[in-house]
């Protein structure tokens, strides 16, 4: 692999790991304050999972990069991340969650699926690993959005109104990456990401049509900064979960 | 922590395929699907189980009559262990054992 491409490559790997370890801290905070105690359990366990996808991603770019995967997870300033802009929104309340996790776990479900066919093995190996843990949490969250919608009233304006609030940012799981041509190219990224974003609105504004929840802005493409804007919503998080690392940072965990 | 529209559902778990299923708990849930995800975080996402079984505890039929299931009178001869059977099973197997005039 050519130096150009091993970055790029390098950049895709952290766009995966940083989406999937910021939602999971985010969606952390429900442990404890869920509207049910087995949802509760259920919440932290999916959040979890994404907490140990995003170490797997970190582990591969680490070893690509000759770096270390925590230094890559808690060491970076808030500006260094790379998560696309739909993560930058607070936990907020259930609804917005549970719109969010909608949104973003069909996204990362056409993306894994396309990265099962990658040519660099390792990639297409945590992709169709992951593919079996991502159908459950896909699952969950099609029976939430379809609950709150169904339920009608304060539950179905809340979920409405998240999901107008989300539309403009749910594409930036999508949004192009410098070295995306050189990935395409080598079979690392078997599509582009724009093909994968079309294949994303063809399963989410559907189902979303059809439970009468609100579609508008869904087809807007996404900036060009979509991974790279910042929010103070996400500089406080940053500070939370870099709490521990950064209160001794010598300190072998 | 959930509402009156909630439901029970108790668990049933096998360890492996041919297994006996065995009570594992329950859980509370709204619906069918809901009670699924729930068994499957309490009862399963340990790689602990090999199946669930999701059962409403209200459409369990339940007997729990001690006139029927513990009746007043001795009844010790109705189990196996009534009666004795090893010297019985000892002479088949010598006959087995003796070939094929069985």
């Amino acid at each position: 692999m050519d130096d150009a491409t091993r970055e790029a490559l390098a950049e895709l790997l952290l766009t995966l790991a940083d989406d999937e370890f910021v939602l999971g801290y985010w969606d952390s905070e429900w442990t404890g304050i869920a509207p049910m105690l087995e949802e509760d359990v259920a919440m932290s366990s999916v959040s979890q999972d994404e907490i140990g996808h995003a170490k797997a991603w970190y582990e591969l770019l680490a070893a690509l990069t000759d770096d270390d995967a925590d230094r890559i997870a808690y060491g970076r300033s808030p500006g260094e991340y790379r998560h696309a802009a739909l993560m930058n929104h607070a936990r907020t309340d259930w609804a917005l969650t549970v719109a969010r996790r909608f949104l973003y776990e069909h996204a990362d479900a056409v993306r894994l699926e396309s990265l099962a066919r990658s040519s660099h093995t390792p990639v297409a190996e945590l992709a169709t690993k992951m593919r079996r843990e991502e159908t459950y949490h896909l699952m969950h969250f099609d029976v939430w959005l379809r609950r709150l919608a169904d339920a009608g009233g304060e539950a179905r304006d809340r979920l409405a109104a998240a999901l107008e609030r989300l539309w403009p940012d749910a594409s930036t799981v999508f949004t192009p990456l410098a070295g995306e041509a050189l990935l395409v190219e080598a079979g690392i990224l078997p599509e582009p990401l724009d093909a994968l974003r079309r294949r994303w609105l063809e399963r989410v504004v559907p189902a979303c049509e059809a439970l009468s929840l609100p579609v508008a802005g869904a087809d807007v493409p996404p900036a060009a900064d979509g991974r790279t804007r910042r929010t103070q919503d996400f500089a406080w998080l940053h500070g939370e979960l870099t709490m521990v690392a950064r209160s001794e940072e010598a300190a072998t965990w | 922590m959930g509402d009156s529209k909630d439901r029970v559902w108790e668990v049933f778990r096998q360890e492996a395929e041919g297994d006996p299923m065995v009570h594992g708990g329950s859980v509370r849930a709204p619906d069918e699907e809901l009670a699924m995800h729930y068994a499957r975080e309490f009862y399963g996402r340990r790689q602990e189980s090999h199946r669930l079984w999701v059962v409403p505890r209200d459409s369990i039929v339940e007997l729990d009559d001690q006139d029927l299931l513990n009746p007043p009178f001795d009844r010790s001869f109705k189990r196996p262990g009534g009666y004795i059977i090893k010297h019985k099973l000892e002479a088949a197997k010598a006959r087995a054992r003796g070939g094929s005039g069985g």
